[in-house]
């Protein structure tokens, strides 16, 4: 009477994924809705939940295993008869209906039963056995395939000599790059070596924005349940630049420029997996209170790691922070295909000329990488500018200016 | 107009005959070889005068030997242990008769027509057909398939007469001779000379090559040796046969070897230096089927000639002259003729002796893998350290298994012992799955059996046998 554990449904931009891990063992019981499983894909990490109460009954994927949408990773039972309550039970039967509507399927995978030395061999060495070729009959894997793609993967990285070097006193441990993580280094790579990036800097005095916060934070606070930070100013600071240089909100596909009427910011967070950019869409629709509460909202589902794949689909301009680090200066990576990113840094106090004076100022560093591709020095410049000087003169941001 | 004409009623033959009508082709079978009542006897060589025939003799006689005084070790005496041969014969004889008399039945199930005559391809896809009479017809058929097999080959220095015979006048002697002569160190050879060692004889055998059992494991060439001499058999290794004489009631030989010329007499002498495949007057030149360098029908990977939809399978084409392999290549061939795919796998082609102890490997041996420099590993494991070899006497001999260096993938696997061919078969089903020796090793196998001895060689290919020393790594 076991319900199948399937993988979630994966929108159409994501082929596969991977099971991360698996939060509840064999035998282990859970409660409804209770996530048992986590699985990484290209862009986020989904979670299986629990259908019913009850545990979880067989794994059948395991941690590492390449699972394709709404594919069947392990199986459930629910609680125990003694208290499973006639409602309950109706369920377990409807659902098992659904389940059988579909047999047929399912056999060939287990009709191909590879040799014990070779499984023997997939499951010492945690390796998934849809990676590798099959010389056997009937598509089975022989020992010997797996011997030779543990080779092949051996050799690869042997050239790379005083790394694999296994030296007794320098310890060294070698683990698989999580699918989130070669996303990001396939991306970043791509995006250095397909578009003509550029980074233009300047600086901003937050005195304005930081008596704008002592000034209002508590009251904002309390009338909107969210803290007063330094992000909304920005988001709405290149909202408000963007709509001024469209083509900074535009993106290259193929040979063709297209201009986005609307403005997506995307809001990057890093979190324990890697870096993940939630999208905040329509940001020129949104209120500072607004802005803020969702970026709260995100950077808890980040943390989370609970963001949904529709949370971080598009984007037409990204705001990194890598102030958040301490970072006084860097140069962010474009996040193509978008045309531009803003990098904020860490805010120091420092000696600055006004008016003929030196003065002590909370100072912020701005990057802004772009597409010379699409975007000239003069636009570029211009629109950091136009950052810069709507958070230097806040009042700027209320008159569209 | 058939489908499917087969030449040829043997085991390459018959069998292509049957998958063909199998597969929907209309399929008749030609064979020439008739019983006294003038029908066509099919199953060839192999059930006629080979496999079956020699493999009724060999357990005859070897419960003769057994009865005539070894099993006096189990306790049983026998007294006076008398030999009817005319009885072992008639149970041969019955045997065979039985089994050619069910392919009649299997054609008529299988709705293959039976044609009696002598088959030749003639040009433009036509088969004609020589009736015992002489008369002849031609038939037309979409595809022919050439399954003639072979005939023992005759040597100048040792004619056909009464007292020299090939291997199936050796199934027919009606009484024992006292001393018979093997010319031929062989599979066949060592067969008859076995039947009729155990059966009485002095059996000398004459082998022309220095190598004993030149095909097989180098090891099992030596031990078996060993053995075959124990049991009496007198081989001569390195002896080339240069005259014989046949003195009516016995045959002088005379042959030649290091030490120089030398003469023997016996009863009766058996020439088995070999088959030669039957190609004469089985195909016109016009034909389109041609020749091979070595005499054989020439054919591709999936015995095709070169005539197109001509094509030769058996002892007739290159390869091992083994009934198995040419049933193989008769089901390939109806298979592709009727458009399915179909592959031999000609490096997994068991070879066995039967003697006793049984001799049989499939795959690579070492002197092929040396020369190849491929690097291997190999596990072996006597049957003396079997309990069930130990239980039924038969603890002569061993289990060899040969696998990849890296790969842990069975490259071969040579035995020399009880049930051999069966155990053989066991790995070569595994190999035909690309087993290593760890698969087999990781298989639970029946206590207590012969094949342990399977099971424990392949785990000591790693060093993991459990029931024998590994040897220090």
């Amino acid at each position: 009477m076991a319900i199948e554990i399937k993988s979630p449904t994966f929108p159409e931009s994501i082929a596969d994924g991977t099971v991360a891990n698996w939060l509840k063992q064999e035998g282990e019981s859970v409660n409804q809705d209770e996530v048992i499983a986590e699985i990484e894909t290209d862009k986020v990490v989904l979670e299986v939940v629990a259908p019913s109460d009850g545990f979880v009954s067989k794994i059948l994927k395991v941690e590492g295993d390449i699972v394709n949408s709404s594919e069947v990773i392990g199986e459930f039972s629910e609680s125990d008869a003694t208290n499973t309550s006639q409602s309950k039970v109706e369920k377990l039967v409807e659902k098992n209906d659904e389940t059988s509507a579909t047999p047929e399927q399912e056999p060939p995978k287990t009709s191909n039963k590879n040799g014990p030395a070779a499984n023997k061999l997939i499951s010492e060495n945690n390796l998934d056995a849809s990676s590798i070729k099959a010389s056997g009959k009937d598509n089975r894997i022989t020992k010997a395939d797996v011997v030779n793609h543990l080779d092949a993967k051996d050799q690869a990285p042997k050239t790379d000599h005083n790394l694999s070097q296994p030296v007794s006193n320098r310890p060294e441990k070698r683990v698989s790059m999580t699918r989130l993580r070669s996303t990001i280094a396939k991306r970043l790579v791509s995006v250095q070596q397909e578009t003509a990036m550029l980074t233009t800097f300047n600086e901003v005095d937050m005195l304005p924005i930081k008596e704008l916060r002592t000034k209002y934070g508590q009251e904002f606070e309390k009338q909107h349940g969210v803290k007063l930070g330094f992000m909304g100013f920005f988001v709405i600071a290149a909202v408000q630049a963007l709509k001024k240089s469209p083509i900074v909100n535009a993106s290259i596909d193929g040979g063709d420029v297209v201009y986005h009427g609307y403005q997506d910011i995307g809001v990057a967070v890093s979190t324990e997996r890697g870096l993940v950019v939630p999208i905040i869409k329509d940001a020129d629709t949104k209120s500072l209170p607004e802005l803020e509460k969702s970026i709260l909202e995100y950077s808890e589902k980040a943390r989370d790691g609970k963001l949904s794949i529709d949370d971080m689909q598009g984007g037409t301009f990204t705001i990194s922070n890598g102030g958040v680090f301490g970072s006084l200066l860097s140069t962010p990576i474009l996040n193509a295909p978008q045309t531009a990113i803003l990098g904020m840094h860490t805010i120091q106090e420092r000696p600055v000329a006004r008016n003929g004076e030196v003065v002590i100022r909370p100072m912020m560093y701005l990057a802004m990488s772009y597409d010379h591709r699409l975007l000239d020095g003069k636009e570029a410049v211009r629109f950091l500018v136009s950052i810069k000087e709507q958070l230097e003169s806040p009042e700027r941001l209320l008159l569209n200016l | 107009m058939y489908d499917v004409i087969v030449i040829g009623g043997g085991p390459a033959g018959y069998v292509a005959a049957i998958r063909s009508s199998q597969l929907g082709l209309a399929t008749a079978c030609v064979e020439e070889f008739v019983d006294d009542s003038g029908n066509a006897v099919f199953g060839g060589t192999c059930l006629n005068v080979g496999c079956i025939p020699s493999k009724a003799l060999l357990d005859s006689s070897h419960r003769f030997y057994e009865a005539a005084g070894h099993l006096d070790t189990h306790g049983i005496k026998v007294e006076k242990v008398k030999l009817d041969l005319s009885v072992m014969m008639d149970r041969k004889d019955s045997i065979v008769k039985k089994l050619t008399g069910g392919i009649g039945g299997l054609f008529a199930a299988n709705k293959v027509t039976p044609i009696t005559g002598r088959g030749k391809v003639i040009a433009g896809n036509n088969v004609e057909i020589t009736k015992s009479d002489g008369t002849s017809e031609i038939i037309a058929a979409k595809n022919i398939i050439i399954a003639t097999g072979s005939s023992p080959i005759e040597i100048a220095s040792a004619e056909f007469n009464n007292n020299v015979v090939d291997s199936t006048g050796a199934l027919e002697f009606t009484e024992v001779p006292k001393t018979l002569g093997v010319i031929g160190a062989g599979v066949i050879g060592l067969e008859l000379g076995s039947v009729w060692a155990r059966l009485g004889s002095k059996v000398t055998v004459i082998e022309a090559m220095d190598d004993f059992l030149f095909m097989a494991d180098k090891e099992i060439a030596k031990d078996s040796l060993k053995d075959f001499k124990k049991q009496g058999l007198d081989i001569k290794l390195g002896s080339r046969l240069v005259a014989s004489k046949n003195l009516k009631k016995s045959v002088k030989i005379s042959y030649e070897n290091s030490a120089g010329t030398e003469e023997m007499e016996f009863d009766k002498l058996v020439v088995a230096v070999g088959r030669r495949p039957n190609v004469q007057n089985v195909f016109s030149e016009d034909s389109g089927v041609h020749l091979d360098e070595r005499g054989f029908i020439s054919v591709d990977d999936h015995c095709q000639t070169s005539a197109s939809n001509v094509w030769a399978i058996g002892d007739v084409v290159r390869g091992p002259m083994l009934a198995h392999k040419g049933s193989e290549e008769g089901v390939m061939v109806a298979e592709r003729i009727a458009g399915k795919h179909a592959e031999m796998n000609y490096d997994l082609v068991p070879s066995v002796i039967y003697t006793h102890p049984e001799i049989a490997w499939v795959g690579k041996n070492e002197e092929e893998l040396k020369s190849e420099n491929r690097s291997y590993k190999v596990g072996k494991f006597p049957f003396a350290a079997s309990g069930r070899a130990l239980a039924v006497d038969q603890s002569t001999g061993f289990v060899k298994v040969i696998s990849d260096e890296s790969t842990d993938t069975i490259l071969g696997v040579h035995v020399f012992g009880p049930s051999a061919a069966e155990i053989v078969q066991q790995a070569l089903i595994s190999m035909e799955f690309g087993a290593s020796s760890e698969d087999l090793g990781l298989t639970i196998f029946s206590h207590p059996t012969v094949s342990e001895a399977l099971h424990e060689a392949a785990l000591a290919v790693n060093n993991q046998a459990i029931h024998i020393g590994n040897k220090r790594k």
